[in-house]
């Protein structure tokens, strides 16, 4: 194969490098050599000769290949010796050659036996394998022939199976035919026997067979005839029994025979009539509440005006309609149940609340034509358009007295709406619990329950009462409030005046009212309401009592007040200081007291909507509370009103009068002898003159102010006070027998401010203790017992640079020795 | 728990069936309820949100647009800090109610409210109310105006966030005098002993 390879390569090289006439003489002799070595070598090596059957052309194509113009020009052009040196060179390297292919196939024909064995070998085992071949198909064929009996068998069992069920369905057939036969043949009888019960249970049996079984048994059986007749009968007995039980109830009905409804009523299931029976039944049940009804709204419609009940007879009306058709579905619930299965309360309901529907269309209408609704809603109305452009006094006006007892009945009516309309969610939505196991179905029914509540004429009256019942309470406490305001009067010892008491009550009353209709919303919006009556209407006249201001005098408190209020509408005498200053101070007592009155009410509120709103949800609880929050903005105007009433006694009652008290300091000495000192602790002294004027100016306070107010009416004064005092002080000069007498007037000024009030005082006399102490100094360095980093020294409420001036008032204090001090 | 620093009440109101419950579903649920019944009364809603790292909270009222509830959802003009009062762009009817709808507001919303007229339903082919007769009807009665589509929650996001931050900018401002009424009382104090220096003149 080597050689077949190289000589091709030759061949290749001949023809195109020598075609181009480039190759040189060297190359040329090469070539030839080359070819004949190796067509010797294979004639030495190859045993076999075809090899050099091959070689042989090749030879002499190489050489006849290599153009004739070459060998002339290699005679000419080139030195012969230069020649044979390069062949022998040549020849050299090919005898290399030559031995390694030598060595290669030496060792390949050494190899040779070596296979030949191995191939023996190998031809050895073919009869082996001949042997398994056969073996292995046999067994293909054993596994095929199994497992086509086992597909047989399980044919067979499969076969077994059908006919088993065959056999079910062969006894269940059986058993129907049979029981078709009895049920034809009794079916006759009873009806003849009147016994519409047994009937209907046969009948019942025939519903309960599969129709299409029938069918099928029909359509195999010889005698069809037969079967087909029984099948016939039954159906035929059906139809009978279905009319006659329809036509007999009805029959019961008009009868008013109650056991020959219940009877029926008990059958109409029995022959797959469940809503028809239903429907007939509560249709039944709807004629019986509706003469009760129209009985009862009779009766109220000719209550006489004496009666006690008067003034609710609607509401009572009202609560006969949904106590009756509550007991009405509380006692047919149980045989519903019992006949019909359960999860049809709900086709029940829907029927009764048709009637429910009417009768409380014709309640509610009796009653706003006998109440007058419209039209007291059409005076709120017409009265709330012209208070905002006028005020016509001449309109009529409903007395809000007269509304109370109206309000009262349309609360307890909307009670009753929410009340039963709870009654009859509670009441299918356990039915539906039991009766329907579907989930998608129990999920479209209660969808029907809410969409038939929402959908009725209750609902629709609910809320026309609920806002009704909002229209006239919003107008009842606007009203009430400004009737309280109006009619606002002081009684003797009392701080504060009668329109705080009436206007929460009132509120209150109001938002008691709103939690009994059982409406959250209700109850949200009267808050709502109440919070703007109280910050626009009642806030708005305590602000402008205040902004009044209080002039100075003396005076008996509720003799003036009362003056004040006639005096009221007539305009305010000017120059009536008693009068607006009672008015002033009443207005602040006022102001304190409800801000109490607030808190308890928030309290209160939140309470009672708890007791009677157990279940609020996350939601509704939030509503609530962010109505509520309303209330607590009344609480900071209230705070804000306080705070206004403060600064206007401040600079009217306190400022005025504080000054020229605290100022007489300076008409004393402060640079006292030891016998000026007991002379002065003698006599009237600066701090005994002050606390006597406080007193009288606290005493005529104390008694009109509530006790908070007074607090804060005393907080304010000891302010003014304590700066006037400091003022004075730092005007004045003092020696060491000066500066002890001012220590103790300040201690027994704060010790007196301290024993009137609850309030620690002492935080606001701190600066004026410090300056005291400073000035009863022995020594200047003395400030170091108090000043600096240790137990016992105090918390400085003075700069040191103010301590330093203090110091600079005793006279005998050196100023170069102060201001030497390091602080 | 609530660590907000900003509390603002916003009321929707408008006829029946404009879709007030929709765009406050939308806003606060991210939702379109299929089947949306009829309010009742009023509902609530609460959702937070951040405007320039603050956190708000706002407190969405949804009223019914039905008459018979008027009573109930009148009641709670006054606290609001923004009205949202919002017509169908497909239902002529529902444009023709805004003025008894602002003769309302006016009289029980606080003068300071913000106001907001909203055009819903805009994904609809059958629109009836062009949008610059929208736009000019709140620009005569100085109300913001936003066309939206509940449904394809266009605009929603961005109306609710509007008002958050026009309200969180308006407490800002009205946070603001109280300092300057502070300042005023420093130059009143100095203006009076200027007018005394001058008597000692
Ligand atoms: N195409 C379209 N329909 C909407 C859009 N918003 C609401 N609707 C539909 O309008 C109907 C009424 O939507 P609601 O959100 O219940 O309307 P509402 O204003 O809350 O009504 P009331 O509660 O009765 O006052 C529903 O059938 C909604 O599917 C909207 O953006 N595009
Ligand atoms: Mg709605």
């Amino acid at each position: 194969m080597t050689y077949l390879m190289i000589c091709e390569a030759l061949i290749r090289l001949i023809h195109t490098r020598i075609s181009f006439e480039l190759i040189s003489f060297t190359l040329a002799i090469r070539f030839v050599s080359l070819t004949l070595f190796i067509a010797g070598q294979s004639r030495q090596c190859t045993p076999h000769s075809h090899k050099n059957q091959v070689l042989l052309p090749l030879i002499t194509c190489a050489y006849w290949s290599i153009p004739a113009t070459f060998w002339s020009r290699m005679a000419t052009d080139l030195n012969y010796v230069e020649i044979e040196a390069r062949c022998l060179q040549e020849l050299q390297q090919l005898k290399i050659e030559e031995e390694n292919l030598i060595m290669e196939l030496n060792s390949m024909v050494n190899q040779k036996t070596f296979i030949e064995d191995k191939i023996k070998g190998l031809s050895f085992l073919i009869p082996k394998l001949n042997v398994m071949k056969n073996e292995a198909e046999d067994l293909v064929s054993t596994v095929n022939d199994i497992s086509q009996s086992s597909e047989k068998i399980s044919g067979k069992i499969r076969q077994l199976d059908t006919a088993r069920s065959h056999v079910d369905e062969c006894l269940l057939r059986v058993n129907d035919l049979i029981d078709l036969e009895i049920c034809s043949q009794g079916v006759q009888q009873a009806i003849l026997d009147l016994d519409y019960e047994k009937g209907a249970a046969h009948v019942h049996r025939f519903l309960s067979m599969d129709q299409s079984l029938l069918k099928r048994t029909a359509n195999d059986m010889n005698s069809v005839s037969n079967m087909l007749k029984s099948v016939r009968t039954l159906q035929e007995a059906a139809a009978q029994l279905r009319a006659i039980v329809e036509h007999r109830f009805n029959e019961a009905v008009n009868n008013e025979d109650l056991v020959s409804i219940e009877r029926f009523f008990k059958i109409f299931p029995l022959l797959g009539m469940h809503e028809e029976g239903i429907k007939e039944f509560c249709t039944y049940l709807r004629t019986k509440v509706a003469i009760t009804a129209e009985k009862n709204l009779k009766s109220a419609i000719n209550l006489p005006l004496a009666d006690k009940r008067y003034s609710i007879v609607y509401a009572d009306t009202l609560t006969l309609l949904f106590e009756g058709l509550a007991r009405v579905i509380d006692t047919h619930q149980p045989l519903l149940e019992t006949y019909y299965g359960p999860g049809r309360l709900l086709s029940a309901v829907v029927i009764l609340q048709k009637e429910c529907d009417s009768q409380i269309k014709r309640i509610l209408l009796e009653w706003s034509k006998s109440r007058q609704i419209q039209k007291k809603l059409q005076q709120i109305t017409d009265l709330s358009r012209m208070s905002s452009s006028a005020s016509f006094s001449k309109i009529e006006k409903s007395d809000p007295k007269d509304l109370d007892i109206l309000i009262g009945e349309i609360t307890l009516m909307h009670f009753r709406c929410e009340l039963y309309i709870k009654f009859v969610q509670r009441k299918i939505m356990a039915d539906v619990e039991v009766g329907i196991a579907d989930k998608e179905l129990k999920e479209k029914t209660l969808k029907q329950l809410d969409q038939t509540i929402l959908n009725s004429v209750l609902s629709q009256c609910k809320h026309e009462l609920l806002s009704h019942y909002l229209q006239l309470e919003q107008y009842f406490m606007e009203e009430s409030v400004a009737k309280a305001i109006n009619m606002d009067i002081l009684e003797t010892s009392q701080q504060t005046s009668s329109m705080v008491d009436d206007t929460f009550f009132i509120i209150k009353k109001c938002i008691r009212r709103s939690i009994s209709t059982g409406s959250l919303d209700g109850i949200c919006v009267t808050i709502n309401n109440a919070c703007r009556v109280l910050e626009n209407d009642y806030c708005s006249v305590l602000k402008a009592r205040l902004r009044q201001g209080y002039p100075s005098g003396y005076l008996d408190l509720s003799q003036a007040y009362n003056v004040l209020q006639n005096s009221i509408q007539g305009r305010l005498q000017t120059g009536d200081t008693e009068q607006s200053r009672t008015a002033f101070i009443v207005a602040l007592n006022n102001a304190d007291s409800s801000t109490e009155y607030v808190t308890a009410l928030c309290d209160n509120i939140m309470k009672e909507i708890e007791t009677s709103c157990p279940n609020m949800n996350l939601n509704e609880r939030g509503k609530l509370e962010s109505c509520l929050s309303g209330i607590s903005a009344v609480s900071a105007s209230l705070t804000a009103i306080i705070e206004y009433g403060g600064q206007q006694l401040k600079s009217t009652a306190v400022k005025p009068r504080i000054n020229p008290w605290v100022d007489t300091f300076m008409n004393f000495s402060h640079q006292l002898t030891e016998d000026e000192l007991s002379a002065y602790e003698a006599g009237e002294s600066f701090v005994q003159t002050l606390i006597m004027n406080l007193e009288t100016l606290l005493s005529s306070f104390k008694e009109i102010l509530s006790s908070n107010n007074y607090d804060h009416f005393l907080q304010v004064l000891t302010a003014e006070v304590t700066q006037r005092f400091e003022k004075v002080i730092m005007k004045s000069q003092f020696n060491r027998l000066g500066g002890l007498v001012l220590d103790k007037e300040v201690r027994s000024l704060a010790g007196y401010i301290t024993s009137g009030t609850y309030f620690s005082v002492r935080d606001q006399f701190a600066r004026l203790t410090q300056i005291a102490t400073i000035l009863n100094f022995d020594q200047i360095d003395e400030i170091n017992d108090y000043w600096g980093n240790f137990d016992g020294a105090i918390t400085w409420r003075l700069t040191p640079s103010e301590i330093k001036s203090v110091l600079n008032l005793r006279v005998d204090f050196k100023s170069d020795e102060i201001k030497r001090l390091r602080l | 728990m609530d660590d907000y620093k900003f509390l603002f009440k916003v009321v929707l109101v408008g006829n029946a069936g404009v879709g007030k419950t929709c765009l406050v579903r939308r806003f606060t649920q991210g939702l379109f309820p299929p089947g949306q019944g009829a309010t009742i009364g009023v509902d609530f809603m609460i959702k937070t949100v951040e405007v320039g790292n603050e956190k708000v909270k706002l407190q969405i009222w949804d009223t019914a647009g039905q008459e018979r509830f008027r009573s109930i959802t009148q009641s709670y003009y006054r606290s609001a800090h923004a009205l949202i009062l919002v017509y169908d762009i497909s239902c002529q009817p529902t444009f023709d109610c805004l003025p008894d709808w602002l003769r309302e507001i006016e009289e029980y919303a606080s003068s300071k409210v913000l106001r907001v007229l909203v055009g819903n339903k805009i994904d609809r082919e059958d629109r009836e109310i062009p949008t610059h007769v929208g736009e000019e009807f709140a620009e005569r009665h100085n109300m913001y105006f936003l066309e939206t589509s509940a449904k394809e929650s266009d605009n929603v996001e961005r109306l609710f966030m509007q008002i958050a931050e026009d309200l969180m900018k308006q407490a800002r401002m009205t946070n603001v005098p109280r300092y300057d009424s502070n300042s005023q009382n420093i130059n009143d104090s100095s203006g009076q002993e200027s007018s005394c220096c001058n008597r000692l003149t």
